[in-house]
């Protein structure tokens, strides 16, 4: 098992002190992610999908419950800790790709290696490798504002699995590309998911991304709908 | 994060708005510089205070005038004084001055040689505590002397007179009472050497230096310590001579020396030794004791000027934090797209306080250079500003501004320290930037 969350519930304090108000976005939300399969999240907009992940990434802790991931309980890691937690054991792939703009291309498919202090020699290889793996080995020195959406996003892959991570976390990755750009990034996707036993969690409410997940979660004011079924095998990776 | 990924990171940053970079810059440069500049005229009006008053005293000798009379029955320094300054660790040599009592009448070929007084010395102590010759060697038998720099004329003349006479054979007539009446014996001496130029151009050296065995030939003549004899406008009745020699010392009596000097190893030993003889009663005075008091004096008054100057850097830190705050909201995002993919907040801080680290290092490298230009500047400029303004001349060699290397390295470290503490609340805004606002285009 790749990440198990059980009965967590988050909510955000609004306002002032005075004024406190608490939002509560999940109610006890249990959830598991297997080894090797792509789950989706899908759900209308506000219902909590992002904050499921940001609990997941560690960007945000959790009101109640627990998280454990690749067997580690992740729950009470400090900010630092997460930070070490996460150059190891995940990629990310944002909507809006979140390519640091005074970087190029390659610097930025680098960063994560710099991050982790690899060798020179070596995050030179390793970043034209994965340029080369996303067809974007051409433009390496272009800086993201020169690049499309679809470039971009491109890049966005290669950095987020540059350190050959177990899990790639993804907030609609689809959302910002036009149909073709999607399509080539859902390949993308299923290949990675097939040939390198990456673990994916893609949060969406496209129906043809959906499509693409072993498992899909779905997500209605903030707690699991109905039952999540099994379909087929995991570890057999592609359903569709 | 390897250090000098995050070197090249910040090399990157820094690029982005260069403009201001170097406001920032320029500002911290100014700031050193001005610190420098300021705390090396302290520097500088010290060492010109201090090199006059030693002048070319030495700094290790320690002068002992006498003794404390309420420990000691008698005031003056004896041999045995003498040969316990020897005794002391760290002592290089002793040397003294003993007073011939008659006043000596010297002559070459007939001809006087004009002298005011005859001195025993230490040849040997005198050349290991330093005292030179200006011309001749130093005597080697008991009836060789030196002649003081202005016995053969006043100034250089009298040397180079000097220096003809040089290994000259002369006549010294010591006057004595044979038979109750006053009658003088001449003694052979050669002249070997001209004494060192007197410290102070107003002093006149005209003394005959002589030494321990030349002494005690004039004593063996007079019968009395230091040649001394009673003088009578007329030729004296017995009984009156013999009542005035009476009172006089006889040879062989213990000798009171004059003009007592230690001399230390090394500088810093003079305290020591000092100490020593202050504890055995002994009147001491050095000036490294006086040159001590006036380094008090100036220290206080460069930590002030240092204390003053600091001022400037920390003025300019408002800058540096200012830049560096500007810099750390510019890059919110790349922040917290860099702590989304795993970067470390320490590694956030290092990037950022290594960078106000560098501003404060590049501005107070600039900043000294630029205060060394300005130190020479003004030594250079301001005599002549001075002789025009004043009509007065400054001393040779008075120099207003110095900077020592240990100030320029404060200085930097002070620029450095400041640079540093200024960029700390910035790095550790940066590091406290939350990840979802930073990417609140996500969300
Ligand atoms: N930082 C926040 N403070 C307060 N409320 C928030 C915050 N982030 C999200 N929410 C609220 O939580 C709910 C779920 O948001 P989100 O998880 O972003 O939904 P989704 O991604 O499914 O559209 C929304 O009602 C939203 O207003
Ligand atoms: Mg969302």
């Amino acid at each position: 098992m790749m990440i198990q969350m059980s009965g967590i519930s988050h909510q955000f304090t609004i306002g002032k002190r005075a004024k406190e108000k608490v939002v509560p976005v999940l109610k006890n939300i249990h959830l598991q992610v297997e080894k090797g399969e792509i789950m989706a999240i899908v759900g209308r907009s506000g219902s909590g999908k992002s904050t499921l992940l940001n609990l997941m990434s560690g960007y945000i802790r959790p009101t109640e419950g627990r998280i454990v991931v690749a067997g580690q309980d992740v729950t009470g890691l400090t900010e630092g800790q997460w930070a070490d937690f996460r150059l190891a054991n995940y990629g990310f792939i944002f909507q809006s790709f979140q390519l640091i703009p005074g970087l190029t291309a390659a610097e930025n498919v680098e960063l994560p290696l710099v991050l982790k202090g690899v060798d020179k020699a070596l995050r030179k290889r390793r970043t034209e490798e994965l340029l080369e793996q996303v067809g974007m080995a051409e433009y390496m020195t272009h800086y993201p504002g020169e690049l499309s959406g679809g470039q971009q996003q491109r890049v966005s892959v290669a950095r987020a699995l540059v350190m050959e991570p177990p899990i790639v976390l993804a907030d609609e990755p689809t959302g910002s590309l036009d149909s073709e750009n999607e399509k080539s990034l859902l390949t993308m996707i299923r290949q990675l998911n097939h040939e390198l036993g990456i673990t994916f969690v893609i949060i969406t409410h496209d129906e043809q991304v959906a499509a693409i997940a072993n498992r899909t979660l779905r997500l209605r004011d903030g707690a699991v709908q109905h039952p999540v079924p099994v379909s087929g095998s995991v570890q057999g990776g592609v359903g569709i | 994060m390897k250090l000098g990924d995050q070197l090249q990171f910040v090399r990157q940053n820094m690029k982005r708005n260069k403009t201001r970079l170097f406001m920032t810059i320029l500002a911290t440069a100014m700031g050193c510089a001005f610190l420098i500049v300021l705390a090396s005229v302290g520097f500088g009006v010290q060492k010109s205070i201090v090199d006059r008053i030693v002048g070319d005293r030495l700094v290790t000798s320690i002068e002992v005038p006498g003794k404390d009379r309420d420990v000691n029955d008698n005031q003056g320094i004896h041999s045995e004084d003498i040969q316990y300054f020897h005794s002391i660790p760290k002592v290089k040599a002793v040397t003294f001055k003993y007073w011939v009592n008659q006043p000596i009448v010297i002559k070459a070929n007939g001809a006087v040689i004009d002298n005011d007084r005859m001195l025993m010395v230490d040849f040997n102590a005198e050349q290991q505590s330093g005292t030179t010759l200006s011309a001749g060697r130093w005597p080697e038998k008991d009836n060789e002397i030196v002649v003081g720099y202005n016995v053969f004329g006043v100034n250089d003349e009298g040397v180079s007179k000097a220096a003809d006479r040089l290994e000259q054979v002369v006549k010294l007539h010591v006057d004595h009472y044979d038979g109750g009446k006053l009658a003088t014996k001449e003694l052979d001496a050669v002249i070997v050497g001209v004494w060192n130029e007197p410290k102070r151009e107003w002093i006149e050296d005209k003394a005959i230096y002589i030494g321990e065995g030349l002494i005690g030939q004039i004593e063996a003549v007079t019968g009395t310590l230091a040649g001394e004899i009673p003088y009578f406008d007329e030729t004296p009745d017995p009984k009156q001579l013999e009542q005035r020699l009476s009172e006089i010392p006889k040879a062989g009596e213990p000798r009171q020396f004059g003009g007592v000097t230690v001399v230390a190893d090394k500088a810093s030993d003079v305290k020591g030794i000092s100490d020593t003889l202050r504890e055995k009663s002994y009147y001491v005075y050095s000036v490294a004791d006086e040159v001590s008091q006036i380094n008090v004096f100036f220290l206080i008054l460069k930590i002030g000027l240092i204390f003053v100057g600091a001022i400037a850097v920390l003025i300019a830190s408002i800058g540096i934090f200012n830049t560096m705050t500007m810099a750390v909201t510019e890059r919110a995002q790349d922040i917290g797209i860099m702590k989304a993919i795993g970067a470390h907040p320490s590694v956030i801080k290092r990037v950022f306080l290594l960078e106000s680290a560098m501003i404060g290092i590049i501005g107070a490298v600039f900043g000294t250079v630029v205060a060394y230009g300005i130190s020479v500047a003004v030594n250079a400029g301001l005599p002549a500003l001075v002789s025009m303004a004043m009509g007065e001349k400054l001393p040779e060699g008075f120099r207003f501004s110095i900077i020592p290397a240990y100030l320029a390295l404060l200085a930097c470290s002070i620029s450095l320290v400041v640079a540093m503490l200024s960029g700390y609340r910035p790095a550790k805004r940066a590091t406290a930037i939350d990840v979802l606002s930073a990417l609140r285009r996500d969300i």
